[in-house]
């Protein structure tokens, strides 16, 4: 049982000139399921590897428990990680690899047995204990590489991209797994994933980095409903938020012959920071409906439409301001219109998110 | 397609013809009477004359030079894997200041042709009062083979995931631990190839016992076969030569047979995806 605080965490790689990790500020909650999400190359890797141990913090510190753990060795840090190919001991049998840190604790031999019994039971690995990894299948080796952390009964958990190497199937179905099994066991887990349905899936919060920088750390349900910039806005949901930089009336966002109505609040942030006279606006395929033409749609020409069974989305273009820009919108999968013609959509009432264009940040 | 696989089908089994007769045609003629060998050198052997294996482990001393060379080349070949595997983990694993120098002094040394050595090589063991002595000779041999040893393993060390380095810390193993229980297992299929191809080269050595070891009672295998088809003169003993020639054979062809799997064995399948 276990908090971990990230406080102004660094890490510069050598001869790199920006830090894989700015100054992370971020703290996780006795018991939590905090996933780190983001494209790659945004440090989520990097921050789980210092936690870790396994990578230098330049500047900053990392606590667990209250406890600097900032500088001490790995296995003074009482933590276990999964890794994203497994990093099974090759020579070793599968009970092998779960008893090794055990062993190396000098735990009593009845009790390593009794623990790994127990963890090969929750993974149902019973029967393939005296195999090697080799001999068995991707799905098995991950349980194993599960199993191997939890045998531990460390005080954090460690996940980078644990799912990433197995089938889309059995993803969701080990997605699930690993969620319900960390609530039984209830200890602290930071998990690494770049798959924005596997954070809002499996996290109790998520954290989005880009570039090394928080960009936001809420409940899935926050994260959706409320992104602080842009750039979480179009990174979260599946598809992606129709997001577009139009010109700024007093009253809203002009698309077309649509208004998209803004507070005076609004309007006066859209202003600030070199806004410049513009705003960029967002609004989700989900939140957005297929209206008649009298409504003030924007009429879009549709030229894709994709079924899914239980929705549809239909992929148009209109001209906004001399320019082909695209939208997704979610259809009734019943009735989807045809390629070429032309449908007015619109946004649901106060459905649609508003951002300063220059900094990227949300207005009220 | 069919015709180039049928070419080299065909160019293999020359070649494996080439290097197998000869060391068939040792075989036989150790079994033959000296009369035989000389007059009928390709027939099978009429009479197997085992008392030449005898005569050639007793009275030619094969026996004691055997035991010499199981000695010496035992020693260095422990001593150089161990060394040689440390270097290399060393080397391929961890970045420190002079890590490239310290790598291309050993590939330096690999090419470095033994002659120009040798005479320092003497005075230099000469000094550590070893000469004639089987550590002197462990130490020399170990010296020869570590270069090449470090730069096998090396690129071997390297190819290995270090995610599976980094499980072990995680696991509560220190530098040493991740070396000897995780590291090591893992690269067996390249210790053992190194391995044999440092014993081949260590028990066919010739000329570094030549220069550093004098004492007949220290001779190996090598000098003593040399010894025995020098000082025979015209008074030759073929079938004994033959039957020496045979028994040093015979623990290279055992190790080899013996540990050929292991050399193909791909030992990190499983480890990762």
């Amino acid at each position: 049982m276990a908090t971990v605080t990230y406080a102004k965490a660094t890490r510069v790689y050598p001869g790199a000139k920006t830090p894989a990790v700015d100054a992370l500020d971020l703290e996780i909650g006795d018991g939590e399921f905090l996933v780190l999400v983001g494209p790659s190359g945004c440090g989520k890797s990097t921050s789980l590897r210092m936690l870790a141990g396994l990578e230098d913090v330049n500047s900053g510190n990392i606590f667990i428990n209250q406890n600097d753990v900032t500088h001490l060795p790995p296995k003074a840090r009482d933590i276990a990680m999964v890794f994203q190919n497994y990093a099974l001991y090759p020579h070793m049998s599968v009970y092998d690899n779960m008893a090794f840190a055990l062993k190396l604790r000098k735990t009593p031999k009845s009790e390593i047995e009794a623990r790994v019994k127990e963890a090969a039971k929750m993974l149902q690995l019973e029967e393939y204990l005296s195999r090697k990894p080799k001999a068995l299948s991707g799905g098995q080796r991950q349980r194993v590489a599960m199993g191997r952390a939890i045998v531990r009964h460390p005080q954090v958990f460690l996940m980078d991209e644990p799912l990433s190497n197995l089938d889309a199937k059995l993803r969701v179905q080990t997605r699930s797994q690993i969620a319900t099994m960390q609530a039984k066991l209830g200890v602290t887990t930071v998990y690494v994933t770049h798959d924005q349905v596997e954070a809002m899936t499996m996290g109790h919060r998520v954290a989005v980095l880009l570039d090394g920088h928080l960009q936001q750390v809420d409940t899935p349900r926050a994260l959706y409903d409320r992104p602080a910039n842009v750039f979480v806005a179009g990174f979260m949901g599946s598809p992606a938020m129709n997001i577009k930089t139009v010109g700024l009336t007093d009253q809203g966002a002009k698309f077309v012959d649509m208004l998209l109505p803004l507070t005076r609040d609004q309007v006066a942030a859209a202003q600030a920071d070199g806004g410049n006279g513009r705003v960029t606006i967002g609004f989700r395929p989900e939140d957005t409906e297929i209206v008649g033409g009298l409504d003030k749609g924007m009429p879009i020409t549709v030229d894709l439409v994709e079924e899914l069974g239980s929705d549809a989305f239909v992929y148009g273009t209109v001209a906004l301001e001399g320019q082909d820009e695209r939208f997704t919108v979610r259809a009734d999968p019943r009735k989807v219109p045809q390629l070429g013609e032309v449908v007015h959509v619109r946004p649901r009432p106060d459905s649609h998110h508003a951002f300063n264009a220059a900094t990227g940040l949300r207005l009220g | 397609m069919r015709i180039s696989r049928g070419l080299a089908h065909a160019a293999m089994l020359a070649w494996g013809v080439v290097t197998a007769l000869p060391l068939l045609w040792a075989v036989l003629s150790s079994f033959k009477s000296d009369h035989e060998i000389l007059t009928a050198p390709w027939s099978i052997p009429q009479h197997p004359q085992w008392t030449n294996w005898s005569r050639a482990w007793n009275e030619a001393d094969i026996g004691r030079y055997f035991l010499n060379s199981a000695i010496v080349v035992g020693g260095a070949l422990v001593l150089t894997m161990l060394l040689g595997a440390l270097v290399a983990y060393a080397l391929a694993r961890y970045e420190f200041p002079g890590n490239r120098l310290v790598y291309h002094t050993f590939v330096a040394a690999m090419f470095f042709p033994v002659f120009l050595a040798l005479v320092p090589l003497f005075f230099v063991v000469k000094q550590l009062h070893l000469l004639d002595t089987y550590a002197g000779l462990i130490l020399v041999y170990a010296a020869y083979a570590v270069p090449f040893t470090v730069f096998f393993l090396h690129a071997f060390f390297r190819t290995l995931p270090s995610s599976i380095a980094e499980a072990a810390f995680l696991d509560g193993c220190g530098h040493g631990a991740v070396f000897f229980r995780i590291m090591l297992p893992m690269a067996r299929p390249g210790l053992v190839a190194v391995g044999i191809f440092n014993f081949l080269g260590l028990w066919n050595q010739y000329l570094l016992p030549l220069v550093l070891n004098s004492d007949p009672d220290r001779y190996v295998l090598a000098q003593g076969l040399a010894a025995l088809s020098v000082s025979q003169g015209y008074r030759s003993d073929w079938s004994g030569l033959f039957a020496g020639l045979t028994i040093a054979m015979i623990p290279v062809l055992v190790a080899y047979v013996a540990f050929q799997r292991h050399i193909r064995a791909g030992m990190t399948t499983g480890a990762v995806r």
